[in-house]
């Protein structure tokens, strides 16, 4: 019996409850695909090792657990970076698996060799190159725990050619004792006085607020959440990355803070006396200018990270820990306090804004991301790109379950929404999952409908097409003075023709009048595209000037 | 800003890569390492990095949380000069000739340095003191004619017992 490095190497992921791989394969990975064929794990051929990266975050966002990819040496492992770093600044569980030259070629510029730790050492939490096929098996389960543990982040492990193809290799457990991560006073030790504190102040503040952050769902702390606020009757607000992660169809859902958020989420933070920001980094797109954030507030933080803390905002009280295990300690603490002065005032400001615009703001655009939602019964899990439709979609669709929104905001990459809805169809096959991109980004990996047709996977995508890229588009007419450089795209293309190349269904219609379109994709069984025609002058309003503070939102281009 | 300079002292694993992380963290800061020094520890798996950086205080403490996340590090130290042993170690070559012998041998004598090799055209002076006792010996040597120098950086030790390994 020949075991391989490579099928050792199939064996442990398998183990550690890998059941799905997205990737490309390539010279260097010939003995990993060839164990991979006789496992029981499923490879997803993908059509670019991007797309393959994208698709392992999407699996990873919309499950919960780790996301696979695997990619050849040299090209195949630099095509992987830009996806690495979206996961990475989103906090994604990732395990970016390349093939490498053999290890006696190592730094001899041999064919396909690249230093992909090197290139990826700033956007990886960790990186290994294993040179020694006996430590296959415990670099591939520290890598995994590593990845999955404390704030998740992608970890990249490098496999020469040789290690893999290497046969009857015994397996060590690792020898060195990892040391738990240093304390060294970050992890404070009085986590427990301070939560009393937060309490405290919960319990007695006029105008106090919660800010979900992305870190929440990743502690998989959402119910702990939800019962909370619920408990303590206390408002709340998103960041991007939060949106969902309490039920979005809920009383004391104000939306989400920011640069492109709700007017009202932006206005109560910055009237409210003390926050609680749960599992959130302060991003300058959250806080915009930071001076002016909360200006009235004390802020308090709970998150597992510590350089999160006081790092683009002073924080006035921080307990570092696992959120669902503050969350739990916190709970009993809440009293029964009554804050029907707050909630009055923070509806009358909501009543104000909805009369000032119905819409969201988002015109044509965000009405038919309402009916697409109400034709798939609400039931569905949607993915954007990046840009108009991107916001679009954030404002307009009711995230009803965590998980069930994803968006790459931290590193805003367009082409992430196909490929990555392909990840979370894999993960969540008993979902629908529909796609909300531009014409942009659906170009950037335009290459994935053919992944999408070749694996059956029913996605629903409607592509807004606006010829342009929309939200450049918009900030050159407001602050460029309508010059247009290098932002019109073409309305020639016919995407419809497209897809039906890829063998994908696809249908045209105005965004004005989308009804018929829908229905069709509503009713179709497999893979579908609903091109959305929208007028080149349908905008987000309101969004937040670049250089402003987030209370000073316009609605529309000035003069 | 006004800057300090900051002794900072890291226990890390002894694998690969791990120093081209640590540099990675302060120049991805902006911050300037001054001097490092790194050798292993009684533990042939567990090195010691010492370091100076220069940065304002608010800056050290980002620092030293983004090298505490980094896996292979296992302990990181602010070290407070007031309350610890630094030193370091310097090789300078000298070119001797008939006119500064006699200056060479002085500051052999008066510094305590080691002549650690000799020749008939130069000599090689060791000289090992605090950061204040190199930076006199050398301004007193550059004179003379300094050939070359190398230096090791600075070490340093908490004077109590707080070191959870050695």
């Amino acid at each position: 019996m020949e075991t391989t490095g490579a099928q050792t190497l199939v064996e442990t992921l398998a183990r550690n409850g890998v059941t799905s791989i997205f990737g490309y394969p390539g010279a260097s990975t010939l003995p990993i695909h060839d164990a991979l064929s006789k496992s029981g794990i499923r490879h997803y051929l993908m059509r670019h090792e991007q797309a393959a990266a994208h698709a392992a975050d999407g699996y990873a966002r919309a499950t919960g657990r780790i996301g696979v990819c695997l990619a050849t040496s040299g090209p195949g492992a630099t095509n992987l970076v830009t996806g690495i770093a979206t996961a990475y600044m989103d906090s994604t569980p990732l395990l970016a698996l390349t093939g490498q030259v053999r290890t006696k070629l190592l730094g001899s510029d041999a064919f396909q060799e690249t230093d992909i730790i090197g290139i990826t050492m700033p956007i990886t939490k960790h990186s290994y190159l294993i040179n020694d096929a006996a430590q296959i098996e415990a670099t591939i389960e520290e890598a995994i725990s590593i990845a999955e543990s404390g704030r998740p982040g992608p970890v990249l492990v490098d496999l020469p050619f040789d290690v893999m193809a290497a046969k009857d290799v015994p397996q060590m457990k690792a020898s060195t004792k990892r040391k738990e991560p240093s304390t060294n006073g970050w992890r404070k030790k009085d986590n427990g006085d301070h939560l009393k504190r937060i309490a405290q102040f919960l319990n007695t503040a006029e105008k106090p607020v919660i800010i979900v952050g992305g870190g929440v769902k990743l502690a998989h702390a959402c119910t702990e959440l939800s019962d909370l606020i619920k408990r303590a009757k206390i408002p709340f607000v998103s960041t991007m990355m939060g949106i969902g992660s309490v039920a979005s169809p809920n009383g004391l859902n104000l939306g989400f803070i920011g640069t492109h958020g709700n007017e009202l989420a932006n206005h109560t933070i910055h009237r409210s006396d003390f926050i609680l920001a749960i599992g959130v980094r302060f991003s300058d797109r959250s806080t915009a200018v930071v001076e002016e954030f909360a200006p009235f507030a004390t802020i308090a933080q709970i998150d597992i990270d510590p350089t999160s803390i006081s790092k683009n905002i002073d924080t006035d009280l921080a307990v570092i820990d696992d959120i669902r295990k503050a969350l739990t300690e916190l709970s009993p603490l809440m009293q029964e306090t009554n804050r029907d002065e707050w909630l009055t005032r923070i509806q009358k400001k909501k009543d104000t804004l909805f009369r000032k615009d119905s819409s969201a703001g988002c015109g044509p655009a965000g009405d038919l991301i309402r009916q697409v939602q109400e034709a798939l019964h609400g039931d569905a899990t949607a993915v954007t790109d990046v840009g108009l439709n991107q916001i679009w979609t954030l404002r307009n669709w009711q995230a009803r379950q965590p998980r069930t929104l994803l968006t790459p905001g931290g590193l805003g990459t367009m082409g992430f929404s196909v490929p990555a809805a392909f990840g979370a169809a894999v993960g969540t096959p008993d979902r629908s999952v529909v796609v909300f991109s531009g014409d942009g980004g659906l170009l950037m990996n335009i290459q994935e409908l053919a992944s999408v047709f070749h694996h059956n996977v029913p996605l629903k995508i409607v592509v807004f097409n606006n010829g342009n890229l929309g939200m450049i588009r918009q900030i050159q007419d407001l602050f460029y003075g309508s010059r247009f450089s290098d932002s019109n795209l073409g309305s020639h293309i016919d995407l419809v023709a497209i897809a039906r190349g890829f063998g994908i269904e696809a249908e045209r219609v105005l965004a004005e009048k989308p009804e018929a379109g829908i229905e069709k994709m509503r009713k179709s069984t497999g893979p579908f595209l609903l091109e959305a025609v929208v007028d080149s002058n349908n905008y987000v309003f309101p969004i937040v000037p670049p250089g402003r503070s987030n209370v000073e939102m316009i609605h529309e281009k000035m003069g | 800003m006004i800057e300090k300079r900051h002794l900072l002292s890291l226990y890390v694993y002894n694998k690969p890569g791990v120093l081209s992380r640590i540099s990675g963290v302060f120049g991805r800061l902006g911050c300037n390492i001054k001097s490092l020094c790194v050798a292993e520890t009684t533990d042939p798996n567990v090195s010691r990095i010492t370091l100076i950086s220069l940065s304002d205080s608010r800056f050290t403490e980002k620092i030293m949380k983004n090298l505490d996340k980094l896996v292979d590090v296992i302990e990181v130290q602010d070290i407070d000069p007031s309350h610890s042993v630094e030193r370091e170690t310097m090789l300078v070559r000298i070119a001797v000739t008939e006119d500064n012998r006699a200056d060479v041998m002085r500051a052999v004598d008066m510094f305590g340095c080691l002549i650690v090799s000799m020749s008939d055209t130069s000599c090689i002076l060791q000289i090992n003191g605090s950061k204040d006792t190199i930076e006199t010996v050398l301004s007193y040597l550059s004179p003379l004619g300094i050939e070359d120098l190398a230096r090791t950086g600075v070490i340093a030790l908490r004077q109590e017992t707080q070191d959870k390994m050695c």
